[in-house]
């Protein structure tokens, strides 16, 4: 984005017809629609095209927070600075990703525990 | 038709407006708006909008006044949202031009940015703190220069070294572009081919160049080098692009006088303009000499504004006068200060700041009129 000096309503294009998408695209799709009526600022385009995506996005609330603060400092500054923004926000997402492997983690050995607990107490019970 | 295609341009500037500026806009007579060529946005002042060689203050109301306590007063929030929409929401997309000073925009518009500058190290990286916008409304005149042409044709395949001299304001640009759409495209009028043209446009003014796409007619064999400095895209196009006329807006340092002699010497023609109020103005300027005169240019277009309307003069090298138009007749659209009919407006014209002929620029000495045959005292 930064690189080639698009802007962002045509990065959101790009980024909504490319590989990257997924189950972004509509967000993505939304967001460069919104900015480009030239109606609404890129945060409240962002945020907009959140709340409207929000549901069909596997997100907790906490994950849509995040994302929704980040769309506030979109566009409004430099190169060096987007970068900035962009490193900071790249840093926030790991330490949510690294959380929800945990909690995975825990959820999975918890499962685990009590997959063997059922197992042993219906072994139990049937004996 | 140059109204409505104003008037349009004007519908198309208002879409980036902060929503109380827009109000104020649509509500302008458009018989007035028309002649519109500057809108200057600043931050708690007054609206001001700029005609040819006057400006006044614009009411809420969308009327025109002399008295800036009646004007639209324009808030601080409203020239930070202005600047946004300009980049589009994407400050770092336009990033270069703002550290220029100026933002292009689709269509061809140029908005002015003022603000706090901010350095990193000797070099001006951009402005933070917008205090104000001017937003210019060019004009692609197609046509304007076809009665000029011929005085600088050479032959079917060939033009005449010219340069375009006047104040700003007066038209130089406008003129420049037709010139260089005549050029590229080929006149049937004028018995001329047509030559391949390459436009060091260093300001985004002549081509007005949107994401690469020249956003006004400059001609089929034309090849714009945007936003490159006047020096180094001679350079260039000599290099790579082998142009029979290069097309430059604006010179003004004495590297730019070098740049022109190195096209001379490569057998480019060269059009171009220069802020000057005439010949002998611009010869004084340190390193233009060894433009003007023997081996300089062969041509001169001399542009200026008396009472609102706009004059045009064309000499050759030893000062005979070829041309001389006292009421230029570019299309409609630049008389229109005469066509609103208001007494302010008159009023306004009268105190013009672009009067350089009525302050009485120098003259040149034994220029003579050609077509009449007899001798001019008095300057162009």
């Amino acid at each position: 984005m930064c690189v080639m000096g698009k802007p962002l309503n045509k990065a959101f294009e790009s980024l909504g017809k490319g590989n990257y998408g997924g189950v972004w695209v509509p967000l993505f799709n939304r967001s460069g629609s919104l900015l480009q009526e030239q109606i609404l600022d890129a945060g409240n385009a962002w945020r907009i095209a959140l709340e409207e995506t929000a549901a069909a996005l596997p997100l907790a609330q906490e994950d849509i927070d995040l994302l929704r603060d980040f769309g506030e400092l979109l566009g409004k500054s430099d190169r060096d600075m987007q970068h900035a923004v962009l490193a900071m926000e790249k840093e926030k997402v790991s330490a949510l990703e690294r959380k929800a492997k945990e909690e995975a983690e825990t959820t999975g050995k918890l499962y685990r525990n009590l997959g063997a607990l059922l197992g042993a107490a219906a072994v139990i019970l049937l004996i | 038709m140059e109204k409505v295609r104003h008037l349009h341009a004007l519908d198309r500037i208002s879409s980036y407006l902060p929503d109380r500026l827009k109000r104020v806009v649509s509500r302008m007579d458009p018989g007035k708006a028309a002649g519109l060529e500057e809108l200057r946005i600043n931050a708690e002042m007054p609206l001001v909008g700029v005609f040819s060689g006057f400006d006044c203050f614009i009411a809420a109301d969308g009327s025109f006044t002399c008295r800036h306590d009646q004007a639209f007063r324009v808030g601080r929030e409203e020239v930070e949202e202005l600047f946004y929409r300009l980049c589009e929401h994407s400050v770092y997309a336009y990033q270069d031009d703002i550290a220029r000073g100026f933002l292009t925009l689709k269509g061809g518009y140029r908005a002015g940015i003022c603000g706090k500058a901010v350095y990193q190290g000797q070099t001006l990286k951009g402005f933070k703190d917008i205090s104000s916008i001017c937003i210019r409304i060019p004009r692609e005149l197609k046509g304007c220069a076809e009665p000029i042409f011929p005085f600088i044709r050479a032959g079917r395949h060939d033009i005449c070294n010219t340069l375009v001299i006047s104040p700003p304001r007066c038209g130089k640009t406008t003129l420049l572009r037709d010139l260089c759409r005549i050029i590229s495209t080929g006149s049937e009028a004028a018995d001329f081919a047509g030559l391949r043209t390459v436009i060091v446009d260093e300001r985004s003014e002549i081509a007005a160049c949107y994401r690469g796409v020249p956003q006004n007619d400059c001609g089929p064999r034309t090849d714009v080098l945007d936003g490159c400095r006047k020096a180094e895209g001679i350079e260039m196009a000599l290099r790579g692009l082998s142009p029979a006329v290069i097309v430059v807006d604006e010179l003004g340092t004495g590297q730019d006088a070098e740049s022109i002699k190195m096209a001379w010497n490569a057998g480019a023609r060269i059009v171009a303009t220069a802020h000057a109020y005439d010949i002998n103005d611009l010869r004084e300027r340190l390193g233009f000499g060894i433009l003007i005169g023997e081996g300089g240019f062969e041509r001169y277009i001399v542009l200026g504004i008396r009472n609102g309307s706009r004059w045009v003069k064309v000499s050759d090298a030893y000062g005979n006068r070829l041309y001389s138009d006292q009421a230029f007749r570019m299309p409609d659209g630049v008389f229109r200060v005469h066509s609103h009919g208001a007494e302010m407006f008159r009023e306004a014209e009268s105190q013009a700041a672009c009067t350089s002929e009525v302050q009485g620029h120098p003259a040149v000495p034994g220029e003579r009129d050609v077509r009449n045959g007899e001798t001019v005292e008095q300057g162009f």
